[in-house]
């Protein structure tokens, strides 16, 4: 699948997270993407550095600002189970606005063109580091790292597509 | 709530061996007298690593020889870290008798699961398990694979992971193996069971 760009048709996909009654849900992202402004930015792995200490603390701190320029929701997406993605939310207690979910397959990610084999690290088939401006449901922004990299994906990045 | 999912999908393939009257659970290949290093040739694993350790040690893997040759291991694999069989009986089942394994002459206590070395490395800190045992990443399942212990939980939302097992090794040959009837169950493969084996 070619990677995911600006003015694309965000393709529609499941993924899986816990409830607030701790119950297992599947979600399709048309479903929370639909009608709205949502900002979904991918990481390669939960409990691994720059995702962890960079990528994701920075749209906790950012959320408020994002919001009130229109975004409705701030999706974070791994290829990780619904398990270790709750467990890694919840190291973050501060949070309110980003949503993790998982996409323990990688099926939504290769539906973004967005996979990335990291065999070689021990993780497997993941996601690339991205950031994506979604406005019901055509993507505004669409900004892909290159592998190793945390240039044009962060909070403040896509804050200026805003 | 995924045991409940597990227990649904253990019953449901229940019924159906009852209606085609076939058996449709695989056999593992590991057995009492396996050598597992045979079982498994060049298939390593990846011991539970912080990124940085990952980098420093250029992401290194431990071949299943390394483990086993020469050393008396008791090692038990399990569906997924952080989740709930795995986290509240089965890993606190081998850190509560650590000195009995050792006072048996155990060199090391191995957890092993299909999740990546960082994953495993986080949810052994949690569990505060690090001291006691080794945990290993067998990410791509292929170590699980080699010995048929792989298995489809799909339906609990985890993908390809694996039984729950434990075997005795010494310098690896199978002594002692036990398997779970599903996955969700916690009956034979505890630390209690394996002690009275060694």
């Amino acid at each position: 699948m070619a990677p995911i760009a600006v003015g694309d048709v965000l393709p529609d996909g499941t993924l899986a997270c816990f409830d607030a009654e701790d119950k297992l849900q599947q979600v399709s992202v048309h479903s929370l993407a639909a009608g709205k402004k949502v900002i979904i930015f991918g990481v390669p792995g939960a409990f691994t550095p720059t995702c962890s200490l960079k990528h994701v603390p920075g749209y906790i701190e950012k959320a408020g600002e994002l919001k009130s320029k229109g975004v409705d929701e701030i999706i974070c997406i791994s290829v990780n189970d619904p398990f270790v993605m709750k467990a890694w939310a919840q190291t973050y207690p501060e949070n309110k606005d980003v949503k993790f979910l998982a996409d323990g397959s990688a099926k939504y990610t290769h539906a973004l063109g967005l996979e990335l084999d990291l065999s070689e690290k021990g993780l497997g088939t993941r996601s690339r580091r991205f950031a994506l401006l979604v406005e019901d449901l055509k993507v505004k922004a669409a900004n892909v790292e290159a592998a190793g990299e945390f240039n044009v994906s962060s909070a403040d990045d896509i804050l200026k597509a805003l | 709530m995924a045991t409940n999912i597990l227990r649904r999908a253990a019953s449901s393939v229940m019924k159906e061996t009852f209606l085609t009257g076939t058996l449709r659970r695989s056999y593992a290949s590991v057995a009492v007298g396996t050598d597992i290093v045979s079982a498994a040739p060049g298939v390593s694993l990846q011991k539970a690593r912080s990124w940085d350790e990952g980098v420093s040690s250029k992401f290194s893997t431990t071949s299943v020889k390394d483990i086993f040759k020469g050393k008396k291991v008791v090692i038990f694999g399990l569906p997924g870290a952080y989740t709930g069989v795995c986290s509240q009986q089965h890993v606190p089942s081998y850190t509560k008798n650590i000195d009995k394994f050792k006072a048996k002459g155990i060199d090391s206590v191995i957890c092993v699961a299909v999740n990546d070395p960082f994953v495993m490395n986080a949810w052994a800190e949690k569990l505060k398990a690090k001291d006691a045992i080794e945990f290993y990443g067998d990410f791509d399942g292929s170590f699980h694979k080699s010995l048929e212990l792989g298995k489809d939980l799909s339906a609990a939302l985890l993908g390809p992971r694996s039984e729950r097992w434990s075997a005795y090794v010494v310098d690896g040959k199978v002594k002692a193996f036990n398997v779970e009837g599903a996955p969700s169950d916690f009956k034979v493969s505890g630390a209690e069971v394996i002690l009275e084996q060694i």
